[in-house]
């Protein structure tokens, strides 16, 4: 099983830390890189793909180190941010010296291979200076797909691309996942890393904030009581219900629903289908307000 | 806009004043306030008033060099108590020329090769004015910076040679030639200067060609006038002094007004002279003008 | 009457076609703008703001005429670029006024509204310091408030969350809501994020190639589709076993715990908190299915989509 591993990895420039011993590892299937501005995601990446060394742990991919180790490059392909690209040449060009470099057999296979993953067949032979951002992004992809990597990085990939062409890279991403390619992806937009991550990594500050299954991690967060929307036929009895059941901290009425706050989730939400029950109430909205990669996220950026 | 209670309710005497977003019923007084605004503005940046201390620096100490002349100037002529100018008008920006010229490739750039990095024309554009007024503005606010530049210093020789007592009415007159020389001179400089500058995004860059460019074409109308008036006759080479901006100036100067070419060589054109090197100095300034509109109609799109 | 409204648009560049014969209606409020990629969407703005004519069509703002009523569409516009477009060396307040008197403020109202609009995009103190020292969140916030010092009916906001991170995005996307809703301006933003789009947008307009492809209001777009989404803590078969018994249509979702139970029939979520009680499983969620923005993208796809939690 590929993986890359970081073990007590840091990375400082002079006296700013941007990586502060972080260890992760990375296995396949797509995991979101997520933090705030500034948090050392970029720098993680760059670690990762070998254009950096730690400062100090060890970065390794299936055991071997990345950093001046060509042949972990023929291995991991990396869509950088930056926008730079050789505006004069044609896209097909761009992909096929890529593929060129990597020494492929047969590049011309692999560089219409990987356009049209991209969907980029159409225009690839225009010169990459008149492209739209979001077809420079889509050329940038098939860059980095051209050799067929075990690991695929990439750090703000969708960046001026429209609602088409999300989707269909993002479902792209899905399907190296789901064929075993390590996908690790950075990206500010959670209802998308929603979507298609199967894990998380959260990096606040140069520090790993957490790492797993999104919904998971909302569990382990005791000291935050889960919030409940609900609405019923009866809010107000169903308060009372609720309250004299003992299975919530703190219920809150509103014009239209109840707002619940339960530090034992898994108490609460068995009680509440008797407690209906019971109190001959009928249900007709029962919604968790913080389950969202959202609430997770900024509850984790805010510790 | 919502407050909690009415704006303005009183209980005993205690009141929660509404701060929410106030609309705006006031007169809009349309494009040309908004040209004077940004004509105000480049004259005032061109002397670094309001800016940061780094760029008040040069063109400060450059107004500060050319009053110290001036009033070293005077200071001479006050004390020796000569009966003319020991500068003369005509000489002062032909003198100070290095200066002048240090000054507009300074502030040209900076009233327009920074705006192009900034990337700032979009939000002139989707304002009350058209393409065109962003260039004259431009144009004029240079042009009146430099004009201010040279003529102010001018106006401190006026006023010491008032001093010194010598004629009033002479001074004055031979003054407002030079006045009105200078102002031809700004406008000139500043139209090639901000063709220049409105090539480059780097504000060193168009410093550098700006200055380059006067420096040889001083240096190249020099040669060429010693060549032709050597070769040809003092007549002709007079025509070749169109290369020099400050040259050129000097000439018409000669021309219209009637007063000595301030550089030896350079011998006063006649009436025909005088009609093509004024075609050359409107030429110059046209070219200098579509250059610009041209330049900022590509850029800088919304 | 609309707020924007154009007939049979067209605008081409040689043989690059940006706009084509787009007649729609744009209401006041805060409308969308998607899909269109870059050469539409700016070329959209510059007709719409009068420094561009169409190559044939017509287009109106606010009951001005854009081809000939450029100055005075501008006067009562403001438009925030996607683009770097600040200023690094001049403060936030100095920028803002003199942005302000561009617009037609005098100096006085632009000296207290530069002040004041800074404030409602929640500048304080940085307001004072050169903008090249600002972070992207507070660039963006200089550049909303040139938009708005000069109270316009109209803003056009091109990719307002651009480069944010999650924190910002909230916050900007909580100030454009309140820009309509507070300040009374309306509002047409672009944006390529259908999730931020059905958060604050009412009405909705997708652009493809320069062709129309839909214009809805968001709530039609986003209306409760006729089934419910169910997930409970475990035994999730047995769960879906009984309700189908009792007669419903039952579909899995994709996550452990989830299905989706069409509302055939009104009793449908009392059915399902009683099979939770009887099987005496949690209730995590009950919740009306939504349709979403994305599906006028997905259009094309065949199939139901299976239930997304």
């Amino acid at each position: 099983m590929t993986a890359i591993e970081l073990a007590g990895v840091s990375r400082w420039f002079g006296n700013v830390v941007a990586v502060n011993d972080v260890t992760m590892t990375i296995g396949p299937g797509v995991t979101g890189l997520l933090g705030p501005n500034g948090a050392g995601k970029t720098t993680l990446l760059s670690m990762m793909s070998g254009f950096l060394p730690p400062s100090s742990g060890t970065v390794t991919l299936d055991g071997a180190p990345v950093w001046r180790h060509p042949e972990a490059y023929r291995r991991i392909g990396l869509v950088p941010e930056a926008e730079a690209m050789y505006d004069g040449m044609t896209a097909w060009d761009f992909v096929y010296a890529n593929a060129q470099l990597h020494l492929l057999p047969d590049p011309g296979a692999a560089t219409k291979r990987a356009l049209e993953s991209v969907d980029m067949m159409g225009p690839r032979d225009r010169v990459v200076g008149t492209f739209s951002k979001g077809m420079k992004q889509r050329v940038k992809m098939a860059t980095a797909l051209v050799h067929q990597p075990d690991v695929l990085l990439l750090d703000e990939p969708f960046n001026g691309m429209d609602p088409r062409q999300r989707l269909h890279l993002l479902d792209l991403l899905q399907e190296l996942g789901a064929a075993g390619t390590v996908v690790l992806f950075s990206s500010h937009i959670l209802e998308e890393v929603e979507d298609v991550a199967g894990t998380i990594e959260v990096v606040v500050a140069g520090r790993q904030a957490a790492s797993g299954d999104f919904r998971s991690i909302r569990r382990l967060m005791t000291e935050r009581p889960h919030q409940y929307t609900i609405s019923s036929s009866d809010n107000r009895s169903l308060a009372a219900a609720i309250i004299s059941d003992g299975s919530a901290d703190a219920v809150t009425i509103t014009p239209s629903s109840l707002e619940v706050q339960a530090s034992d989730f898994g108490r609460f939400v068995h009680a509440l289908p008797r407690l209906a029950l019971a109190s001959k109430i009928s249900l007709d909205e029962v919604t968790p307000a913080d389950e969202s990669l959202e609430s997770v996220f900024s509850y984790l950026v805010s510790r | 806009m919502s407050s909690e209670t009415a704006p303005g309710a009183t209980t005993n005497g205690s009141v929660i004043h509404d701060i929410g977003f106030r609309h705006y019923e006031g007169a809009r007084l349309g494009r040309g306030w908004a040209f004077r605004s940004l004509l105000v503005e480049t004259i005032r940046g061109s002397f670094g008033i309001g800016r940061p201390a780094k760029v008040k620096a040069m063109p400060m100490v450059l107004l500060g060099f050319m009053t110290a002349t001036a009033i070293i100037a005077d200071a001479v002529t006050i004390l020796t108590k000569a009966d003319s100018p020991s500068m003369p008008y005509t000489q002062f920006a032909m003198n100070m020329w290095l200066l002048i010229a240090m000054f507009v490739a300074g502030r040209a750039p900076y009233a327009v090769s920074r705006d192009l990095r900034d990337g700032v024309l979009p939000l002139y554009l989707s304002r009350p004015l058209k393409r065109g007024d962003y260039v004259w503005a431009k144009l004029a606010g240079v042009s009146i910076a430099t004009f201010l530049f040279i003529a102010v210093p001018l106006t401190l020789l006026l006023v010491g040679s008032l001093l010194a007592k010598l004629d009033a009415a002479h001074e004055i007159w031979t003054w407002s030639g030079s006045v009105l020389m200078a102002a031809v001179l700004a406008v000139l400089l500043s139209t090639l200067s901000l063709a220049v500058a409105s090539f480059t995004k780097r504000r060193g860059f168009g410093v550098a060609a700006i200055m380059t460019l006067v420096v040889m074409a001083a240096a190249f109308a020099a040669i060429v006038v010693n060549v032709v008036n050597f070769k040809v006759s003092q007549a002709a080479g007079a025509y070749f002094s169109a290369f020099d901006p400050f040259a050129l100036v000097d000439a018409l100067g000669s021309s219209w007004l009637g007063v000595e070419p301030v550089v030896a060589e350079r011998h006063p054109v006649g009436f025909l002279g005088g009609f093509v090197l004024t075609s050359v100095l409107v030429a110059l300034v046209v070219l200098g003008i579509t250059v610009l509109m041209r330049r900022f109609k590509k850029v800088g799109g919304v | 009457m609309a707020t924007i409204s154009t007939q049979s648009l067209t605008r081409t560049f040689g043989p690059v076609v940006a706009l084509s014969d787009l007649t729609v209606d744009m209401p006041s409020g805060v409308v969308g703008l998607v899909g269109a990629n870059g050469a539409g969407k700016s070329t959209l703005i510059k007709i719409l703001l009068g420094l561009l004519p169409p190559s044939s069509g017509t287009a109106s703002i606010l009951g001005y005429d854009c081809l000939t009523d450029g100055l005075a569409i501008r006067e009562v516009v403001g438009y925030m670029p996607e683009s770097e477009c600040l200023p690094l060396d001049v403060s936030a307040t100095e920028f803002l006024v003199h942005m302000a008197r561009i617009s037609g403020l005098s100096a006085h109202a632009a000296r207290e509204r530069a002040a004041d609009t800074l404030r409602h995009v929640g500048l304080y103190e940085e307001r004072y310091r050169p903008i090249g020292g600002y972070s992207t969140g507070m660039k963006q916030r200089v550049k909303l408030a040139q938009a708005l010092v000069h109270d316009p009916k109209l803003v056009f906001l091109d990719e307002p969350t651009n480069g944010l991170d999650p924190a910002g995005r909230d916050e900007m996307l909580s100030l454009i809501s309140r820009v309509s809703h507070d300040f009374g301006i309306d509002v047409l933003v672009t944006s390529h994020l259908l999730g931020e789009l059905e958060r604050i947008a009412d009405h909705i307009v997708v652009i493809e190639s320069g062709v129309l492809q839909r214009s809805t209001s968001t709530a039609d777009a986003t209306q409760l589709s006729g089934a419910v989404l169910v997930e409970v803590t475990d035994r999730t078969d047995d769960a879906v076993a009984r309700l189908t018994k009792r007669g419903a249509n039952v579909a899995l979702g994709n996550r452990p715990g989830t299905f989706a139970v069409e509302l055939t029939d009104e009793a449908v979520p009392t059915w399902v908190v009683e099979v939770a009680a009887e099987l005496e499983v949690g209730l995590v969620r009950m919740q009306r299915r939504r349709h979403r923005l994305t599906e006028i993208f997905t259009s094309d796809a065949t199939g139901e989509e299976a239930a997304r939690v």
